[in-house]
Order: C-alpha cells, then sequence, then structure tokens
C-alpha cells in the first residue's frame, strides 16, 4: 500500500471524527489488555524472567543473524523448500508474481501476514491477474471494504458488526444480518470454496526455526492450517528477523507471544510446517516456497535501532497505547500501527515520508512496559526524533524556537527578567490569570485548553526577596 | 550506563538519617514561572523535616523540551547549564518526577560520547530524588503533619511511576493525612495527554486523551486532583479551566504542605 505517514495530521482528524472507531477499537484493545494482564498473573512461572529470557535470545540471534539464516536456508532446502530471497519490497513483488505465475496459479488463499502487507503482495498478483483471497476473518473483512489492516492481530478491528453486516450484503450480496455467528458461517461457507479451489496457500511466518528449517504459525481461525495444507503450492513470505536458532527456543517465544497478543496460553493453532509433502504424507503441499524479505532490515541490524528487530509483532503495544486507543491504526498512514509502528515504519520507509510518527508518542512507557521481548520504544522514538531533527525534519519555526529556548535558558538572569516581564503582561492582558490563546506553533494547546498566565513574581524573585542571596544560591 | 556509586546506598529504607540533610531544591521551571507556590510548598515541606534546603539560582530548565523533539545540540546546552548549578553534594529534591528521569535517566543519553561530561551527569543524576520518594525512601517521613482537608485523587505520572517506580510513596503520604480522603480512580497511571511536545504538536490527540483522563476524574467525585508532575496539572488544569468541570488540579507539594499561610498566597 501507497504509504500515507506524511498526512500523519490529516488521518488523525478523520479517525477523531470517527466515534464508532474509537468505540469499537477502545473495546476490543481494552478485552486484550483485561486478558493479557490476567494471562501474565497466572503466568506458570516468573514472567519478568521469561521477557529477559526472549529478549537476550532474540538479540543473541540478531547478532548472527547470518549464520542462523544460512542454516535456516540449508536445512529447509534439505526437506524439499526452495527458498529464495529479496532484498526490497519491489523484488520481493517479483519474485513471489513469478512463482505464482510458474507454478501456473489462478487462485490464491492467504493466511495473515504482515510482510505480505508491507511489500504489497496482493496488489502486485492481482495485477498479474490471479485472484487473491485473505482467509484470516479480520482479514477478509478487511479486503472486502478495500482497507489495510488497522492492528498486527486483529485487523478488522476498527469495524463494528453493523458495517460487517452491511459490507457483506452489499458486498456478497448475502441477506442482511448482524448476528456474529451467521457473518461468521457466510464467510467460512465463502471461503470453504476458495480452499478447496485454490491452486496456492501463501502465509507468513510467526518464526523460522533454523534448526530443522521449519516455518511456525499461530492462528484462531485454523484458516492458516487449511491455507498451508491444502493448495498444492505453498508459499511463505517472512522478514529476516524472524528466524530463531533451535526448535527448543519456539516454546518459550509461543508462551510469550500468545498471552502478549490475545492473553491466551496458547492459541487455538499452532502450526510447524517441516518441508514438503513426503511419501505416505496424509496432506502438505508438495511444492514450498519460501521467501525471505530484507527490505531495508540489514541496513536496521547494523545501527542503533537493532533491538527493533526483536519484535514479535503481538501487538501489545498498539492496545495499551493511549495515542493508538484514540486514533486507531489507519492514522498512522501505513501497515504499522502504534509505537512498534512508529518506530519501525520512518526505519523501512524514511523519516521523510514518516517523521510525523515517532512524535506521536506522549513517552509514557506504557509500550516499554508491556513488550515481552524489551523493546525500548520510548528511547527509539526519541532516537528517531533526533534523526529527525539531524536530518532536516523539522520546520524552521520550531528549530527557531528551540534555539531561542536554549538561549534564554542559557542565563538565568535572561530567563529572570522575561519572567517578570511576561508576569506584568499577561496579568494586564490576562485578568482571570488564564490565557485563552496561544500564538504560532504553541496555538494547538489552547484550542481546548486554558494555559495559566506566569506568575508576576517567579519562585527565583520570591526566594531571593524571603531569603536573600546566600553564596550556595548562585 | 551509569554505574552505581555511594549514593544509591543512601536510600535508607525508611530509617530516618541521624546526621543533618542538606538539599538543592531543583525547582523545575514550570513552578518557577508558572507556579511558584509549588516551589515554595516544596521548600516548606523539606525544611518541616529538618533539611537545610539550598536553592541554586542558576538553574533555568532541564532541557527535557528539546531532548524530546529531538533537539540535542539545544539539550546538552542546558543540560550542561544544570550540571553546572547542581555540581557538588547533597541530595537535589525535585517536585517532579517527569525532570528528575530527565536528568537520571537521558543525561547519559545526551552525553554518551563525552565521558566527562557523562561522569558528571550520573554523578548528579543519582544525587536527584522526586520529593515524595526523598521523604518516604531517603528520610523515612510516615507523617507529613499537614492539616489539609478534602477528597483527593491522584494521577499518576507517567515518568514517575513508569520512570522512578514511585507508585506507593506519594499514595502513603497522602493516606497519613488525617484531613483528607484518598480516592483511587480508574487507570490512575494511563496518561493524560500531556506528553510535553506532544500536546503543541498533537494537540487533537492530547485533548481527547485529557478529556478521557478527566472522565475518570469526575467519576471518583474527588474535590482535587494531585500528582507529581506540573506538567500533567497543568494539562488537566487547562482543560478543566476551559471547560469549567467540578475539580480543582493541586500539586502533591501544596497537599504536603498544608492550607498556605496568609502572606503567601
Amino acid at each position: 500500500m501507497e504509504p500515507k505517514c506524511h498526512n500523519f495530521s490529516r488521518n488523525v482528524e478523520q479517525a477523531l471524527a470517527n466515534r464508532n472507531l474509537q468505540a469499537a477499537i477502545s473495546r476490543t484493545t481494552g478485552r486484550f489488555l483485561e486478558h493479557r494482564n490476567a494471562a501474565v498473573r497466572s503466568f506458570p512461572g516468573d514472567f519478568e524472567a521469561a521477557r529477559e529470557a526472549a529478549s537476550r535470545l532474540k538479540l543473541a540471534t540478531l547478532r548472527d543473524l547470518d549464520i542462523h539464516l544460512s542454516r535456516f536456508i540449508e536445512e529447509a532446502e534439505r526437506r524439499g523448500a526452495t527458498v529464495h530471497i529479496a532484498r526490497d519490497a519491489a523484488e520481493a513483488r517479483d519474485i513471489a508474481t513469478r512463482i505464482a505465475k510458474d507454478e501456473g496459479i489462478a487462485l490464491a488463499v492467504k493466511s495473515k501476514s504482515m510482510a505480505t502487507e508491507e511489500i504489497g503482495l496482493n496488489e502486485a498478483l492481482e495485477g498479474a491477474g490471479i485472484e487473491v483471497v485473505e482467509s484470516d476473518l479480520g482479514e477478509y473483512i478487511i479486503q472486502l471494504a478495500g482497507e489495510p489492516p488497522s492492528h498486527l492481530i486483529a485487523p478488522a478491528v476498527h469495524k463494528t458488526r453493523e458495517e460487517v453486516a452491511r459490507l457483506f450484503s452489499e458486498k456478497l450480496g448475502e441477506t442482511y444480518t448482524e448476528e456474529i455467528p451467521e457473518l461468521v458461517a457466510i464467510a467460512r461457507r465463502r471461503l470453504r470454496e476458495k480452499f478447496l479451489s485454490a491452486g496456492m496457500g501463501i502465509s507468513g511466518a510467526n518464526f523460522l526455526v533454523a534448526e530443522t528449517g521449519s516455518v511456525a504459525i499461530v492462528s484462531n481461525e485454523a484458516n492458516a492450517r487449511m491455507a498451508t495444507t491444502l493448495p498444492r503450492v505453498h508459499m511463505v513470505v517472512a522478514s529476516i528477523e524472524k528466524v530463531i536458532p533451535l526448535m527448543s527456543d519456539l516454546p518459550p517465544m509461543l508462551r510469550l507471544l500468545t498471552r502478549s497478543a490475545t492473553g491466551q496460553p496458547i492459541s487455538s493453532y499452532v502450526s510447524v510446517l517441516t518441508g514438503v509433502r513426503r511419501p505416505g504424507d496424509a496432506e502438505g503441499p508438495s511444492k514450498l516456497h519460501i521467501l525471505l524479505v530484507d527490505n531495508g532490515r540489514s541496513a536496521i541490524l547494523r545501527g542503533k535501532y537493532r533491538e527493533m528487530l526483536k519484535c514479535i509483532r503481538c501487538g501489545a503495544c498498539l492496545n495499551i497505547c493511549p495515542v493508538y486507543q484514540t486514533i486507531g491504526g489507519h492514522a498512522y498512514g501505513w501497515v504499522y500501527p502504534g509505537p512498534m509502528g512508529s518506530v519501525l515504519s520512518p526505519l523501512l520507509l524514511g523519516l521523510r515520508e514518516a517523521s510525523a510518527l515517532p512524535d506521536a508518542s506522549t513517552l509514557c512507557g506504557a509500550c516499554a512496559d508491556v513488550c515481552p521481548v524489551k523493546i525500548p520504544l520510548p528511547d527509539l522514538l526519541l532516537e528517531l526524533r533526533a534523526d529527525a531533527r539531524a536530518q532536516g525534519h523539522r520546520t524552521p519555526g520550531e528549530v527557531l524556537g528551540m534555539k531561542g529556548f536554549a538561549a534564554i535558558m542559557g542565563r538565568a538572569g535572561i530567563l529572570e527578567a522575561l519572567e517578570r516581564i511576561g508576569g506584568v503582561v499577561c496579568r494586564l492582558l490576562f485578568k482571570d490569570g488564564k490565557i485563552p490563546w496561544l500564538p504560532f506553533i504553541l496555538s494547538g494547546w489552547t484550542d481546548r485548553r486554558d494555559f495559566p498566565a506566569p506568575a508576576v513574581r517567579p519562585f527565583r524573585k520570591l526566594w531571593k526577596s524571603k531569603r536573600g542571596v546566600l553564596p550556595w544560591n548562585r | 550506563m551509569c554505574e552505581h556509586g555511594e549514593f544509591a546506598s543512601l536510600i535508607l529504607g525508611g530509617m530516618a538519617p541521624s546526621a543533618p540533610v542538606t538539599a538543592s531544591l531543583f525547582f523545575t521551571c514550570l513552578a518557577d514561572a508558572l507556579y511558584p507556590n509549588v516551589a515554595l510548598a516544596t521548600a516548606t515541606v523539606l525544611e518541616r523535616f529538618g533539611v537545610t534546603v539550598r536553592v541554586p539560582l542558576s538553574q533555568t530548565c532541564c532541557g527535557q523540551p528539546a531532548y524530546n523533539s529531538g533537539h540535542r545540540k539545544e539539550a546538552r546546552k542546558m543540560a550542561a547549564g544544570f550540571l553546572r548549578a547542581f555540581d557538588g553534594d547533597g541530595y537535589i529534591v525535585t517536585p517532579s518526577g517527569s525532570c528528575a528521569v530527565m536528568v537520571k535517566e537521558m543525561y547519559p543519553v545526551l552525553f554518551r560520547n563525552e565521558p566527562r561530561m557523562l561522569d558528571l551527569a550520573c554523578s548528579v543524576g543519582e544525587r536527584v530524588f522526586e520529593l515524595s520518594q526523598f521523604l518516604v525512601d531517603v528520610l523515612g517521613v510516615t507523617d507529613p503533619l499537614s492539616a489539609f482537608k478534602g477528597k483527593v485523587t491522584l494521577h499518576d505520572s507517567c515518568h514517575l511511576v513508569r520512570g522512578l517506580g514511585v507508585r506507593e510513596q506519594p499514595r502513603r503520604l497522602l493516606r497519613a493525612i488525617p484531613g483528607v480522603e484518598l480516592v483511587e480512580m480508574e487507570d490512575s497511571d494511563r496518561c493524560c495527554g500531556f506528553g510535553g511536545v506532544f500536546s503543541v504538536k498533537n494537540p487533537h490527540i492530547s485533548c481527547a486523551m485529557v478529556e478521557k483522563k478527566i472522565e475518570r476524574i469526575l467519576a471518583t467525585g474527588a474535590q482535587y486532583v494531585t500528582s507529581g508532575d506540573l506538567g500533567c496539572l497543568m494539562n488537566i488544569g487547562g482543560a478543566v479551566s476551559r471547560s469549567g468541570y467540578p475539580v480543582q488540579p493541586i500539586h502533591l507539594a501544596e497537599i504536603l504542605a498544608g492550607p498556605p499561610p496568609d502572606e503567601e498566597t
């Protein structure tokens, strides 16, 4: 999808104007959080220690990512998979399209995958005349609506049931119903036909296990299992940081992923897919393509944002973020929303496109507290803000203002003089001590809030007149 | 980034120190210019418990607004000024969790490539305490001896609760005041939407967040909403003042100090 991060403030206006959106989002994120907190409380063992261990495992893996990736490729190919590597999104689209064409695919079913959203796979395949059907219920809904996902694990979180009902009746010609079981039954019936006639299943990966060349996928709807076992060809699209060294590393990561995401001790389905169908196997694809996507990650790996590549896409930072809860996922303007998106999107797209995203945080720190792999998200947001200034993505007004602020703050005497002048002037202008409007870049404050008038006698003046200037006071 | 020095062991775990205590007041630029009574109240409370209060008058702003918006060069300039003003010994006490976090956690990042400044930042940083943390953890205060009266709800500021891990200290102090009835709001540690520069760069989101916060404050029926950070109170107070909600923001230091004597109002 075409990034719209540069339109952040317009996106926010649209989001805030939509009352349904905020109700739907706060309902779902609230439920996820409640379940997550309950799962943390009842965690068998020390949850903090588990986070720390997972963080270390991911960091250690990233340190030798090339070694683990080579091992993964070797083991996957030994078991009959074909592994492809794409440097960027365009190359990934080309490779995926060529694979689909070479395999003679007319219809592909997909299970949920953020990597395919990132590279814009659906549009590319559709452009090549291949029908693509999303089979995760949430993804199916937003595909019908022609919208991108607004949450990592609940892509249609912004839709109310009434909106889904209208969508199903308009786009699918079904009888209008707002009953959730009936809506689910409609999707299941429609999708079943697709599963049975698709030549290719496309999935992402939650983890790639280097030791065995396996692809691990969690899901709650069994659609991932059907999409990866029923069609003749299975194509996996995964970004390179998904690799973990050993099969024994998988359980500790899964424990954290599902609890952090939905509060489940384990998802309804965990598929660990290893190689192609062997003689005597009851099911499974006879062709397995694994497309590893770099798309800027090698560069991230080398720099100060490496910790972002620990992310396992659980969505906990979205659920707890008061900004995400207020504006939803679409406002962020690309596929990755919330705090993790505010770090990852500028890294993948560049600050020219996405410099507004790191600013879209109060740095409240709630995201870092829930992150199962302990990514210091506020610190990374601050680094990105510093990069934005260094790369010239700050308005001249802001830079000038900050230089002036620093100059005033450089001298206590100047500050005191300005405080006293400001205090007297404001007392004359605003007799009740409230400033109802501020100029220029500060004007946003006073749209719906007053600003306090400065004191006529600032504290430093008060203290001096009460206590005098003592040697240590200078 | 900092190694813990002698000051880390100065937290006495609720034991009152026997020697006289000296503390430098880091009054913050917000209190200086906009809420001088909060800085006075902080000094009053400290002196009530025998602390010799020094006020370095060359202090200005810790540099957080510049740091948080990515202007590191300007932030370093202000941070260097702060370190000059507070270089020395004794505790540094501030009525702001956010400003304390700036000095303790962010200065080491600012000076990560300047070993000498980094050392100075670390040695100054470990002397910094937020007021309620200092009273409870260092002085071992169990009763703030305040005559304040009213029904109060506490907003946990993000930097105090998640940055410094201070959640219980202000509650213990408030509960010890006979005239104070402490009522908890739902999600007291959810951000009020201030976020410094965030509140002017993203005012619509900020306002939506503060309205949600005020909803929860009003649900308690409290007369006062208090906090250990003036930024939050300025944000909540700005919305309260514009819309006329029936609640009064007041800094924790003012409650601890008790009703102000007449000559200070």
